[in-house]
């Protein structure tokens, strides 16, 4: 891919705000990556409220069962960030060939893969690797839900012979293939004048979401979520093997997206979704992070940096701001969602701290409590608080914190949408 | 957050840490439970026999075993000071339960996370299998029965097994329903097992309100005063324990340990 990519406005807010330079106001993010979209149910709402041409939402994201946001409703909602995002999912299908699917009664279309039986007695729906009806399933929604979790497929563990190798299946070489579908992707992104959001490769490092392995047939390995978390502190080296073979693919796959794209086509790519923080603590300490993460974050960090004018996205729920700074020093440089709501995640003060050194990409309004339960009037004073605070000197990019989630008021999202655009008008 | 998972889910619980899993407690879907404990013993850690020679010495192992989250050496220890004749009883009062407080008090110190308070649990339960025959053969009674669960629609459990463990290292007895549950299974549970304490957990905003349906079944099933309900997980606060008729939140495992002592009576 030869040609540059244009700078329109939105790309030029967004790429203002991710270089910490002010921007004319708030870029916006919905739908650019898997923790900064809306639920399908959402996504359909809100072409409702907003007359768009009626059609069945896209589930672009089958295991948080998220909706594709085309470009009318990032229009309507003032959207500045596209997804570059290949075609494949969590569940180990692609996501082409679309066929109509009825989702709790909403009118849908899913990846031909998208394969489903009902779950005998309780009536959930069980969801298949690959598509495949023959495996196990490897993800199940309860009855009357609204996304998958994972099932666990744990075969009998032998702590004191793990193979690492078992643990990477997941992580390999993209194919030719695959990399003609990204190249096709990011074409068809250029004359768009959205900043570029790419997740293409996977350095999740010990993202508990894959750990379970959902897109195989037969995972190996450690693959049940408590085992998982207690491999990282009784079995450090065998993590740090598969961590090291992570990256060791991951680099090599960045260099060959590199290579076909070249600089222009991204501007942003998820590095990482690992949740090092918890409501009101953390998963690890510090000491840990900085032994058993930061090394090979640094060593993603540090290529992309070398380079590529990319810049580094990770996402950390919960009360992370204790790993902020090993994060800068490792080379990130946007964190997502920024739990204002978790402790010691005030806005103002990581705003004051950590201004000019990240990117706080999220942050703006609660989907736990404002967005879901509070009324339009709580919401609007909520995003409006939250742009005055991150705003300032660019470093921020306007995003709920986390996906927005179903069930959440059409007035509310509408209401936080309006907030944005009152605060980006008085600028 | 309060979605699924890791990465793509939410930040995370409280009582319900947690991701993806299914029903089933820490290491299986055998419920740790019937960690059968005299009362008394709990409060004053009496013995029924005078500690013999040397006991204390192995019991520091046992102790560091459990709180180091080493299951194979902290059975085999409690099977060889079985061997010797150590009063089952007072190895548990003695050594595993205020094993399992430091490990509780290293949590909240944040010298320990959850990595670490998983693998105690595990060392608790596997040093509690050659144990439990012979407490239960003594007609030793828990601490306090708890009904756990994570409520309908909700299959996030990471979060109420490590409460669950927290709560039997304490000495109680826990009848995990598991994730998922129905406000009519909670009911049945509560008639059958007659509990003090009935634990609800929930990650997501869009079970939540699961908890005030399965409150609302146990007051219809007129059990309400006959239980303490405790309720935990990310998206909840003391606000809206309060506002579901709940009697107490808990914002980690520590804290919940902390509510069922004291309603059980006992001093933390």
């Amino acid at each position: 891919m030869s040609a540059e990519k244009t700078i329109g406005p939105r790309r030029k807010r967004a790429l203002d705000a991710i270089n910490h330079r002010t921007p004319d106001g708030a870029p916006v993010d919905f739908g650019g990556s898997a923790t900064t979209g809306m639920h399908v149910s959402c996504v359909a709402k809100l072409r409702d409220h907003y007359g768009l041409e009626k059609r069945p939402v896209k589930v672009c994201e089958p295991f948080q069962m998220l909706g594709l946001i085309e470009d009318d409703l990032k229009e309507a909602i003032g959207v500045d960030v596209a997804p570059l995002m290949g075609r494949g999912t969590f569940f180990g299908f692609d996501n082409r060939d679309w066929k109509p699917w009825s989702f709790n009664g909403l009118d849908v279309l899913v990846p031909e893969g998208f394969r489903t039986t009902v779950e005998p007695e309780k009536g959930g729906l069980l969801i298949y690797p690959k598509g495949d009806l023959a495996a196990r399933p490897s993800g199940h929604m309860p009855k009357d839900g609204f996304f998958f979790d994972a099932i666990i497929r744990q075969k009998p563990i032998d702590l004191d012979n793990l193979d690492p190798e078992d643990n990477v299946e997941q992580y390999q070489p993209l194919t030719e293939a695959q990399l003609d579908d990204i190249e096709e992707d990011a074409r068809a992104l250029e004359s768009g004048d959205y900043a570029v959001f790419a997740s293409l490769v996977n350095t999740n490092l010990g993202d508990i979401a894959w750990a379970p392995g959902c897109d195989l047939i037969e995972p190996k390995g450690v693959r049940d979520v408590a085992e998982w978390y207690m491999l990282t502190a009784s079995r450090p080296d065998v993590v740090h093997k598969i961590f090291d073979r992570q990256v060791e693919v991951g680099i090599d796959n960045l260099a060959r997206i590199h290579q076909r794209l070249g600089d222009d086509a991204i501007d942003v790519i998820f590095l990482c979704g690992t949740d090092f923080g918890t409501q009101t603590s953390s998963f690890c300490s510090v000491r840990t992070f900085d032994s058993l993460w930061k090394p090979h974050y640094a060593e993603v960090c540090g290529w992309i940096h070398k380079h590529t004018t990319w810049k580094t996205f990770k996402h950390s729920c919960g009360a992370s701001e204790r790993f902020f700074e090993s994060m800068i020093d490792a080379g990130v440089d946007i964190v997502n969602p920024v739990q204002c709501s978790a402790k010691g995640m005030d806005p103002r003060m990581l705003k004051e701290k950590y201004k000019g050194r990240l990117v706080f990409w999220g942050g703006g309004v609660d989907t736990q409590r404002t967005l879901p339960f509070g009324t339009p009037t709580e919401v609007r004073a909520e995003v409006l608080e939250r742009c005055e605070i991150f705003s300032q000197g660019g470093g921020f990019v306007f995003n709920a914190i986390h996906n927005v989630q179903a069930n959440t008021p059409v007035e509310n999202m509408v209401a936080m949408f309006e907030a944005v655009k009152e605060f980006n008008g008085r600028r | 957050v309060v979605e699924p998972v890791g990465a793509w889910a939410a930040a995370e619980p409280a009582f319900a840490t947690g991701v993806g899993r299914r029903s089933g407690s820490v290491d299986d879907n055998q419920p740790l439970s019937a960690l059968h404990i005299v009362e008394a013993v709990q409060r004053t850690t009496k013995y029924d026999v005078p500690p013999r020679e040397g006991t204390m010495a192995l019991s520091q192992a046992l102790f560091d075993a459990i709180v180091d989250g080493k299951a194979q050496l902290a059975q085999s220890l409690v099977e060889e000071e079985l061997k010797t004749g150590t009063e089952p009883l007072a190895l548990v009062s003695e050594t595993m339960i205020p094993a399992m407080d430091e490990v509780g008090k290293l949590f909240q110190e944040e010298e320990y996370f959850v990595p670490e308070l998983l693998l105690s649990a595990r060392a608790m339960k596997a040093a509690m299998t050659p144990l439990r025959p012979l407490l239960a053969a003594k007609g030793a009674k828990p601490a306090g029965v708890v009904v756990a669960g994570a409520v309908k629609g909700d299959l996030h459990d990471i979060g109420k097994n490590l409460v669950t463990s927290m709560l039997e290292g304490a000495g109680f007895q826990v009848i995990d329903l598991g994730a998922d549950v129905a406000p009519e299974a909670f009911v049945a549970a509560i008639r059958e097992h007659r509990p003090q304490i009935v634990c609800l957990s929930a990650l997501l905003t869009v079970t939540m309100e699961s908890m005030r349906t399965t409150i609302a079944a146990i007051k219809a099933a007129d059990l309400r005063r006959e239980v303490k309900i405790l309720v935990g997980g990310a998206p909840l606060n003391e606000r809206y324990a309060t506002e579901i008729g709940a009697d107490g939140y808990g914002a980690t495992a520590s804290d919940a340990v902390a509510l069922a002592r004291r309603h059980v009576g006992l001093s933390n």
